[in-house]
């Protein structure tokens, strides 16, 4: 019977270990964090309750954590910009190029597509660093076969170039995420809109733009969150391949959240600058969300 | 009935991985960048037999110079009948990280560890560390037994806060090849044969340069040691910052002049482009520290070392050291005694640790006969002992410092003029300094 105790504690059972993980993991951390986050604490182990000031501190130009918050949040800000159309375009358009694929090689390509998420982020710098690199790099020394003439590009080190360079290679990383989430949102459309479309004459795009587009409204909405999201977290490519360079142009706001926490010797104040930066993350993400899902023909 | 059993003991096997798995953690230690490192953390094997003072033994040393240190602490636990010594390596990216948790938790902590030199006044300040006067003096080590130096650096308030094992000074690689070929026969010593050297090494049709200027690490080597051989240094006489002295200018103007005036260096050179183009063969001359000897080994390079030229007025070169330092919660008499026991040891038979390329601290090695043959580096890097610096001792320098890595990297990317780069990092300094209580 539904509802009886003891269907109840089975299924309470069965939700207990992810709620431990979750609650060690997840909840623990997040409310040490936010305790942490008005304390000042120099990461040795002498913690001091301060109350607000770490944020007033903030919210104060001139102030060192104020020009590491704005610094870092201006490069969150540029790369979320610049690859989230990019990682969910691409993501959609390779999701449509395997699934038209025959049977036979579609889980191939899915698989290629796939791979790069598996590696790590030391590996995939290792690997796009040899690439973009300015003097020894496969890139420039292709350019250089091909007749281009001039001085070498910094794919690593000038601006814009060096947004390319890590917009191409997060896409190269991740994006078989996205693919594989919209390959299973296309599965969904049912077939038999297709049939009936080409019956009316329909081509290929209009089919694409009045069938498969709408049908995939929700489940894109779950990727741009998603992506954004993970845009918000990058960390590993700037911080791997271009330092944070040039000059601090691409440096990001969790690169500066880890640097106030170990280099500066500042926990609270970092953790404060986290605290913030999950915040704006959960506005920008509720605002696409209405914005997206408000809107109903 | 049967499989509905089944089905239960499946899905509690599931679970039981389940929490198993999320138990493990999602923690990976990643190297940032720091020279020669890779992810290990080996214990030493054996248990402590009866009798025998243990002492827990940390040090940074996750590269390939860690059986050197392995090799002295075996050797070292065979002679002694009443100390042993448990020597664990700790990821050289994470030490610092693993080193505070210590601190800050009062579990793990070890007996002995190595610190950088430069660690030193910020953990001193913190009160921290434990002097070593004492324990130094009953093992019979004075401080003549080391480079003068780092003794003098280590010792704050007239107490000796730690016993330095190695210094690593910055220091001149050469292709041996392409000076060769260009007809040079003697590395440079100072400005002028530098710049001659340089040019004659240059032929940018070939894609070959005569020294390719970082833009990002190791300048933090270099830059100081531009300064130091001006007299000058990155703090003033009250300690303060003084980032934008004409010295610093003058430094950082001509690192900037050897790509856009000499053009002995390519522009826009990406972290480790330098070091990619002389493991290429294409980079005649590089200013780094002894670690990087390995990789030149192991791609071949026809290399030499000798000191860096003197491009001002006096000879001056950046340097870091490994230190011994004892956390000051250790009260142990007897841990005590074995720490100065196997301090001592090391000072008399450190010559396994100047194996693996680095230069030793202790008077006695440097001046043995054992020392004087090896040929790889050591000699050379010794001969810069004279004149070594450290990084100013400041509590929490490096946190000072952040801004003015950012502005070299600006200047040298042209991007930014000398002066007032400086300048804005003097700045960001004070305001860094402000910020910490």
């Amino acid at each position: 019977m539904r509802g009886s105790w003891k269907s109840k504690l089975t299924s309470s059972l069965f939700v207990l270990p992810y709620f431990l993980c979750f609650s060690l993991f997840l909840l623990y951390p997040l409310i040490s964090g936010v305790v942490l986050s008005f304390q000042d604490y120099d990461m040795l182990g002498s913690r001091e309750f301060i109350g607000l000031e770490n944020y007033k501190n903030i919210f104060t130009p001139g102030t060192y954590i104020h020009d590491q918050f704005v610094r870092g949040l201006t490069g969150t800000f540029k790369f979320v910009i610049y690859s989230v159309p990019f990682l969910v375009i691409v993501g959609l358009a390779l999701a449509l190029l395997v699934n038209a694929l025959s049977a036979r090689v579609r889980g191939v390509y899915r698989t290629i597509f796939f791979m790069p998420y598996a590696i790590s982020a030391t590996v995939m710098a290792t690997i796009w660093m040899r690439v973009f690199d300015t003097d020894t790099g496969f890139l420039n020394l292709l350019l250089d076969r091909l007749g281009v003439s001039g001085p070498h590009i910094g794919w690593l080190n000038d601006t814009p170039w060096v947004w390319f360079a890590l917009v191409f290679s997060t896409i190269w990383w991740t994006v078989g995420f996205n693919m594989i989430i919209f390959i299973n949102g296309l599965n969904e459309v049912p077939e038999e809109l297709y049939e009936a479309a080409r019956l009316d004459g329909a081509n290929a795009w209009q089919r694409l733009i009045h069938i498969t587009l709408p049908s995939i409204k929700n489940i894109s909405t779950v990727v741009l969150i998603m992506t954004i999201i993970a845009s918000f977290n990058v960390f590993a490519q700037p911080f791997l391949m271009t330092r944070g360079g040039p000059g601090y142009e691409t440096t990001v706001l969790l690169m500066n959240i880890f640097n106030v926490a170990y280099g500066q010797h500042q926990g609270g104040a970092a953790s404060a600058m986290a605290i913030l930066m999950g915040l704006i993350m959960m506005v920008i993400s509720a605002v696409v969300y209405r914005l997206l899902s408000g809107r109903r023909a | 009935m049967k499989r509905m059993k089944w089905m239960h003991v499946a899905l509690i096997a599931c679970l039981v991985l389940a929490l198993a798995a999320c138990g493990s953690g999602k923690s990976q230690s990643r190297d940032q960048g720091q020279p020669g490192s890779s992810d290990a953390a080996s214990p030493s094997a054996s248990a402590a037999p009866k009798g025998k003072t243990e002492l827990v033994f940390w040090a940074p040393f996750s590269g390939p110079d860690g059986p050197f240190m392995k090799k002295i602490v075996d050797a070292y636990n065979e002679q002694s009948d009443r100390h042993q010594v448990k020597f664990q390596i700790q990821p050289s990216g994470d030490y610092y990280k693993l080193l505070d948790n210590a601190f800050a938790t009062k579990k793990n902590m070890p007996d002995l560890m190595i610190m950088h030199l430069d660690a030193i006044p910020t953990y001193v300040s913190k009160n921290l560390l434990q002097p070593m006067d004492d324990l130094a003096a009953k093992a019979g080590i004075q401080k003549g037994d080391y480079v003068d130096a780092a003794v003098n650096y280590a010792t704050i308030d007239g107490k000796w806060w730690g016993i330095p094992l190695d210094i690593h000074p910055l220091i001149m690689y050469y292709n041996k090849d392409l000076f060769a070929e260009a007809g040079i026969e003697q590395p440079p010593t100072n400005m002028e044969e530098f710049l001659d050297a340089a040019k004659k090494l240059t032929d940018s049709s070939k894609g070959q340069w005569g020294y390719v200027v970082p833009t990002l690490w190791p300048q933090q080597f270099i830059f100081p040691t531009l300064i130091y051989q001006q007299g000058a240094d990155l703090v003033d006489a009250e300690g303060k910052p003084n980032l934008n002295s004409p010295e610093a200018v003058k430094a950082l103007t001509f690192l900037k002049s050897l790509i856009y005036e000499h053009k002995v260096s390519p522009e826009n050179v990406a972290q480790d482009g330098e070091v990619k183009l002389f493991l290429q063969g294409k980079n005649a001359i590089q200013f780094n520290g002894p670690w990087m000897k390995d990789q030149w080994d192991k791609a071949g390079i026809n290399y030499g070392v000798a000191p860096v030229p003197v491009f001002f007025d006096q000879p001056g070169v950046f340097g870091g050291s490994h230190t011994f330092v004892v956390p000051k919660e250790q009260t142990d008499a007897a841990k005590l005694e074995a720490i100065g026991d196997f301090l001592k040891y090391v000072a008399g038979h450190s010559i396994d640790w100047a194996q693996s390329g680095q230069a030793v601290a202790s008077k006695q090695v440097l001046a043995s006969p054992e020392f004087q043959q090896l040929t790889q580096q050591q000699t050379e890097v010794a001969k810069e002992f004279d004149y070594v610096h450290f990084a100013p001792p400041i509590p929490n320098w490096g946190a000072l410092v952040g801004e003015l890595w950012t502005q070299v990297n600006l200047t040298l990317l042209n991007k930014a003029e000398p002066q007032k780069a400086l300048d804005e990092a003097q700045n960001k300094a004070l305001q860094a300094l402000a910020a910490q209580k």
